[in-house]
């Protein structure tokens, strides 16, 4: 069954090889002159406070070069991996068997459907988790710099994300793992379900693509309870306040960052009064301050009429528990897609 | 003798429609059988039970002794070929041979590599091009070349020429007395199996209108014609199958154990084909079955 099922994949697997082999030639080309770059930039022995405008320099300049265009290629094949896999290895492996009647001739053979489906999806799987973990340690080791770059201090832009961020999160650590192995049994489930390949292709792209945007945008920043902390409306950078025309209300601009917590991942923030509560009219104070023509003394005069601003954080140490926990859950759907797959297929013909 | 097939009250429902029920059969080993019935009466249902590819909504069924498709001991004593004999279009028919000996402890390749040759199929050529008789060699190669000891083939010659036709069964016949095999064939068409089989299944309407030893059904029904008579007042012990009658004449084929004695009837011994028609025309009305007609054993 072992030899039936790599002479059925050979295919796929040698596609995946290529493409793992053009992927690994583009960073090795690439990756040392990103690496020099930011030793040239003098980030590799700078200390303390330099730091942080070197590691500003260093992202500045990746802006104009193929960097972040390489950058954001790289990071693209990552998200999109898991994907195709699903679609492509997950959905045809029973819907096309039932397509083409081949079913038939495979699960008459002296080999229970059980250990058919045993082998296919252990041998698939396994190699689909694998291709996909390499594309993403690969382009971490190669995008290694700029994640030094943020951890100093650089501005977050398009190719320097803090670790939080969604291309970032869902791209490195062991999170991409997860998704290959979810995507891909989802595939094989569908497939079972619909018994069509290309309808079959479609769902699974609609529930994976549905949950890559549900899970970062409503599960992952409740994995654990968030930090709360109230910081001076002054100790942020993003900006002054914005008042609108007729000075009644405020609004304080949206943050990327938390004051004082390195890396942390902001979640929600806005303007509370001195008792903690959450407030949008301009005090009295306030109102007529000229905001057009100098905005931060408009700041200064919320900041002495007692409004801070809270902040809501997922703190920078629970990145690892985070991609465990967010892993964890989509191997623990992927194994029940697969105990599905195995009830479902003994009532297919 | 044992039973390859050994069914009771065996029914398979799909949501609302029966595709078979009632099912009672003991095929005896050694046999061709003939599993005829017009198109949708349930054949493929039948043989999917049989190679427990479906499972049964209600009653039981046993295979060579065992539940069907209970292990891959049982899986290797059963071969099937489907109706439109498979094959996977992107794999040489070298790569087919393969697959067969992987997965089949029993795996005869002598046999496979012979059977290729002679039906003059190319090792080199991929599933997908291969025609339709083609095909059908191909997935009967497999069937045999696995020994198993009971082969189902789901309307094995529908999509082969009358030429192509004859050559497939030859083969088959060949290959099966060679090895003692049991078999059973499907077709909607009783001509295309008269040659080889000997013993018959009549399926019409996912029921089992008949079920005997092909021997057996010849000598125990007649065709009788005489003068226009009530059906009715025939002796006990013939059962009138189907009947036409023309103003001063009456045409009955019924079933009897003993001979007709009766000198008003020309009695004439029926052939196959036209006493499965009988049994496939839904509107005779088949009376109760005796036992020794349900089971031949």
């Amino acid at each position: 069954m072992i030899r039936l099922t790599w002479l059925q994949f050979r295919t796929q697997a040698v596609a995946a090889a290529v493409a793992l082999a053009a992927f690994a030639i583009l960073l090795a080309a690439t990756g040392p002159n990103l690496a020099s770059m930011y030793a040239a930039d003098g980030l590799g022995s700078c200390h303390g406070g330099s730091c942080q405008s070197l590691a500003e320099y260093f992202t500045g300049s990746l802006v104009d070069g193929p960097y972040m265009v390489l950058y954001l290629i790289s990071v693209g094949v990552i998200l999109l991996a898991p994907a195709v896999i699903g679609l492509f290895w997950g959905a045809p492996l029973i819907a096309r068997e039932l397509e083409t009647g081949t079913c038939d001739l495979a699960w008459n053979q002296s080999v229970t459907r059980t250990r058919w489906l045993a082998v296919k999806l252990t041998l698939i799987g396994l190699t689909a988790i694998a291709v996909t973990e390499a594309l993403c340690l690969m382009q971490s080791r190669w995008a290694a710099p700029i994640g030094r770059a943020v951890g100093d201090g650089a501005p977050e832009g398009v190719a320097a994300q803090g670790r939080f961020t969604q291309l970032v999160f869902d791209t490195h650590g062991i999170t991409p793992l997860g998704y290959a192995a979810f995507a891909f049994t989802l595939g094989v489930t569908a497939g079972a379900l619909i018994r069509r390949t290309i309808p079959a292709m479609a769902v699974t792209l609609a529930i994976f693509a549905a949950l890559q945007v549900a899970i970062p945008l409503w599960v992952r920043p409740n994995l654990a309870p968030a930090d709360h902390v109230v910081v001076p409306v002054t100790s942020l950078h993003t900006g002054p306040a914005l008042a609108d025309p007729d000075g009644s209300t405020f609004a304080l601009p949206a943050g990327n960052f938390v004051p004082g917590h390195p890396g942390a991942w902001l979640l929600s923030g806005g303007p509370v009064n001195t008792a903690g509560q959450p407030v949008s009219t301009t005090p009295a104070a306030c109102t007529a301050m000229p905001v057009e023509s100098n905005p931060l003394a408009f700041n200064d005069c919320l900041a002495s009429q007692g409004i801070r601003e809270a902040i809501t954080y997922q703190p920078a140490g629970r990145y690892w528990p985070f991609q465990w926990t967010e892993t964890a859950i989509y191997l623990a759907l992927a194994l029940a897609l697969t105990g599905y797959c195995f009830q479902r297929l003994s009532r297919l013909s | 003798m044992s039973a390859v097939i050994e069914a009771s009250g065996l029914g398979k429902q799909y949501r609302r429609t029966w595709a078979l029920r009632d099912c009672t059969l003991a095929i005896p080993e050694g046999h061709v059988v003939g599993l005829v019935g017009p198109n949708g009466a349930g054949k493929t249902t039948l043989l999917r039970l049989v190679t427990g590819q479906l499972t049964p909504t209600l009653g039981a069924i046993s295979v060579l002794g065992e539940a069907p498709a209970v292990s891959p001991a049982q899986l290797a004593r059963v071969g099937f070929v489907a109706q439109d004999t498979p094959v996977y279009a992107r794999m040489r028919v070298a790569d087919h041979l393969r697959l067969g000996a992987w997965l089949n402890p029993g795996w005869d390749d002598e046999l496979a590599q012979r059977r290729i040759g002679q039906v003059g199929l190319d090792p080199k050529q991929r599933g997908g091009a291969l025609s339709g008789g083609q095909r059908a060699q191909l997935a009967l190669t497999l069937a045999l070349a696995k020994r198993s000891e009971l082969l189902l083939l789901d309307e094995p010659v529908a999509s082969l020429d009358p030429l192509a036709r004859r050559e497939f069964l030859r083969s088959l016949m060949e290959a099966v007395a060679e090895h003692g095999t049991s078999v059973v064939l499907s077709s909607h068409l009783v001509t295309d199996l008269e040659r080889v089989c000997d013993y018959l299944i009549v399926l019409v309407a996912s029921r089992v209108r008949i079920a005997g030893e092909v021997s057996a059904l010849l000598a125990s029904h007649r065709r009788l014609s005489g003068p226009r008579r009530d059906p009715g007042t025939l002796p006990a012990g013939q059962d009138v199958i189907e009947q036409s009658h023309t103003d001063k004449q009456s045409t009955l084929l019924v079933r009897t154990d003993d001979p007709v004695h009766d000198p008003a009837w020309t009695v004439t011994p029926v052939g196959l084909e036209e006493l499965v028609l009988a049994y496939m025309n839904p509107a005779n009305d088949i009376p109760a079955r005796r036992p020794q007609l349900r089971v031949a054993s």
